[in-house]
């Protein structure tokens, strides 16, 4: 009998076996090192301390080693332990606006996906413009980002997914070997991606990012003017994407008359519209409506929040519903990112570490913009994405001061590449599916992913030198 | 008669794999045993990316995860039944298999259960990086087995 003998140095093996205990072991050291050194000039107590956090909550966040949620409550628990702030203000800070405008969009977007109303545009959008191969996959593409716009980008990726795997069964694809079936899970991901930065609504993640800004500099950015601001760079994204797609993966099919009788056979089953899908649909919009053209006036939050009340009094949805849909490690996540970020700006560490990091730099602040994207495009491609903006968001505050930059800017330029995740699937649950899928490999949707990351790159560094100066923002 | 076990899962196929087990279960005038294993841990893994990274409800990575696994099962039928017809054609005594869950440990019972005198699997393609950290699964397979296993690079 042949036996294989694992070859591999006996420490290797040890480490691997025993990775979890020492990586916190390590941890816990690092910890008490950095806690009791002397604290640098320049830097308060408090900062010294809310760094070290800073740095333990990096640790757990990027090598996700305990789930985003049960890190942000340990940073929330360590900062009035810690002496950072005081406990009733610390937990406070968990009734941020934001907070509750993600938990307002959230329900709204279960009682959508519920009704089934969401499955219904998708099939009636694919049935309808979907009708050559190449329309098919343009469709896709446009339906993820469109119903990125509304509803979190991730939701809409698993709610088409099925209806995804299902063409590819139709068309007799088989996995890893045909060109079409990469495009379509490929664009499935990439139009969720990129419609997912376009509004408050995608990923959660703009919110978060306003909130630290709103926490930590009392600047805030409405609905309307987020959007207005990233939109163009969305559609010249969606143009691009759409070309690298086919240019690196060209159409091998040449008709999908097999899937589309698939199509039509689903839709005719769903029946006709019902009363609820109609007033959730009509809620939906007014509620976007307000979020755009009110939404300072009367609060973003506050809409949500109303909307949310209006669907329980139309019985348009059960509690037991909204708990089937809704995520709320969510609202911990953010809880505790948003209180991370106002601690260190509070206590004066963000700024001391920005004059740390490039007090000495001459940099122009174009480069720093551009050094900040590209930064934050390279950490969303091995992170999560609302990570990248906890990790750094804090520090955009101390940087916008240093420069005599907007700070709205520098939130853009965190918050808009945070979401642009073309390359690598463990980081963002659309690129993760499509992998899983087996119709693409992970090198399948790097080779094209590169090309998408850096084209995004470009386009929003353009954005800033050309567009948003129109808007006033500099 | 003897027992051959030809071992297929969601990510390990290999057109050289089959055409090598149904050569050698006719050579050997021996039994097939085909066994499609789908994979639950990448099942798993994307609902936890979906629920832990995405935030996404339950009911939608369900869902999700169910469809999934839908595919996986006709994928391993779909497979199994070109095995069982080349066999049929050529005369070979064959039986088929689709278990769910992790591929090491239901290797091992497939061939507990059936008596395997000789098996066929295949292993993954991965970098050189990948490989010094992550121990093949079917290589685990071929140390534990009790009978000789032929391994098979994934196509």
């Amino acid at each position: 009998m042949n036996i294989s003998i694992d070859r591999r140095p006996l420490w290797l093996v040890f480490a691997l076996k025993g990775f979890r205990p020492l990586f916190f072991l390590l941890l816990g050291l690092f910890f008490w090192y950095a806690i009791s050194m002397p604290t640098p000039s320049g830097l308060s107590i408090e900062g010294h301390k809310i760094i070290v956090l800073f740095f333990i909550a990096l640790a757990l966040w990027v090598t996700n080693t305990i789930p985003l949620a049960i890190t942000s409550i340990f940073v929330i628990m360590a900062i009035p332990l810690l002496g950072v702030m005081d406990t009733k203000e610390t937990y406070a800070l968990f009734g941020n606006e934001a907070i509750f405008f993600i938990l307002g969009a959230f329900i709204l977007s279960a009682a959508v996906m519920h009704s089934g109303l969401s499955s219904r545009i998708a099939l009636t959008i694919l049935e309808r413009f979907g009708t050559t191969p190449r329309k098919l996959i343009l469709t896709i593409f446009l339906l993820g980002t469109f119903l990125s716009f509304v509803m979190s980008e991730h939701a809409v990726a698993a709610m088409i997914f099925p209806i995804v795997l299902e063409i590819a069964k139709e068309l007799d694809l088989k996995p890893r070997k045909t060109n079409y079936g990469k495009l379509l899970f490929l664009s499935l991901a990439w139009g969720c991606i990129i419609g997912g930065v376009a509004t408050f609504l995608g990923g959660a993640r703009v919110p978060l990012a306003v909130g630290i800004l709103k926490e930590t500099s009392g600047i805030g950015i409405g609905f309307f003017e987020y959007s207005l601001a990233v939109l163009p760079a969305v559609f010249i994204m969606l143009i691009i994407g759409f070309f690298i797609l086919l240019k690196v993966y060209p159409i091998d099919i040449d008709s999908i008359e097999r899937a589309r009788t698939g199509l039509v056979a689903k839709n005719k089953a769903l029946g006709n519209m019902g009363y609820e899908e109609y007033l959730i649909g009509i809620l939906m919009g007014v509620t976007v409506f307000l979020w755009a053209f009110f939404g300072k006036d009367l609060g973003l939050a506050n809409i949500a929040l109303g909307a949310v009340v209006v669907l329980f009094i139309f019985r348009l949805v059960r509690w037991r519903d909204v708990e089937d849909y809704v995520n709320w490690g969510i609202i911990l996540m953010y809880g505790g990112a948003i209180t991370l970020g106002s601690a260190l700006a509070g206590s004066g560490a963000a700024e001391w570490a920005t004059n740390l990091m490039l007090g000495s730099s001459g940099l122009r602040p174009w480069a720093i913009i551009a050094i900040l994207s590209l930064l934050t495009l390279f950490l969303t491609e091995g992170m999560s994405n609302s990570a990248v903006i906890a990790i750094l968001m804090p520090i955009a505050g101390g940087i916008a001061m240093k420069f005599r930059l907007d700070p709205k800017i520098i939130t853009y330029a965190i918050a808009m590449p945070a979401g642009l995740a073309f390359t690598l699937p463990m980081s963002t649950p659309a690129n993760a599916i499509a992998v899983s899928s087996g119709y693409l490999s992970v090198f399948d949707m790097a080779k094209a992913g590169i090309l998408v990351s850096l084209s995004a790159w470009i386009v929003f560094n353009l954005m800033v030198w050309v567009y948003w100066p129109m808007l006033g923002i500099r | 008669m003897k027992n051959i076990l030809l071992v297929l899962s969601t990510s390990r196929t290999s057109p050289e794999a089959v055409e090598y087990a149904l050569a050698l279960a006719k050579k050997e005038k021996a039994r097939l045993i085909t066994l499609f294993i789908m994979e639950t841990e990448i099942v798993s893994e994307v609902f936890e990316i979906f629920s832990d990274i995405g935030f996404t409800g339950d009911k939608p990575s369900m869902r999700l995860t169910e469809a999934m696994m839908r595919e996986f099962r006709q994928r391993g039928y779909e497979e199994l039944k070109k095995i069982e017809d080349i066999a049929k054609k050529e005369g070979i005594p064959c039986e088929l298999v689709i278990e769910e869950g992790d591929f090491l440990k239901k290797a091992l019972w497939v061939m507990d259960k059936y008596g395997i005198d000789s098996a066929v699997a295949i292993k993954k393609r991965r970098s050189a990086i990948a490989s010094y950290f992550i121990r093949s699964q079917v290589l685990m397979l071929k140390e534990k087995a009790k009978c000789p296993v032929e391994i098979f690079q994934e196509e």
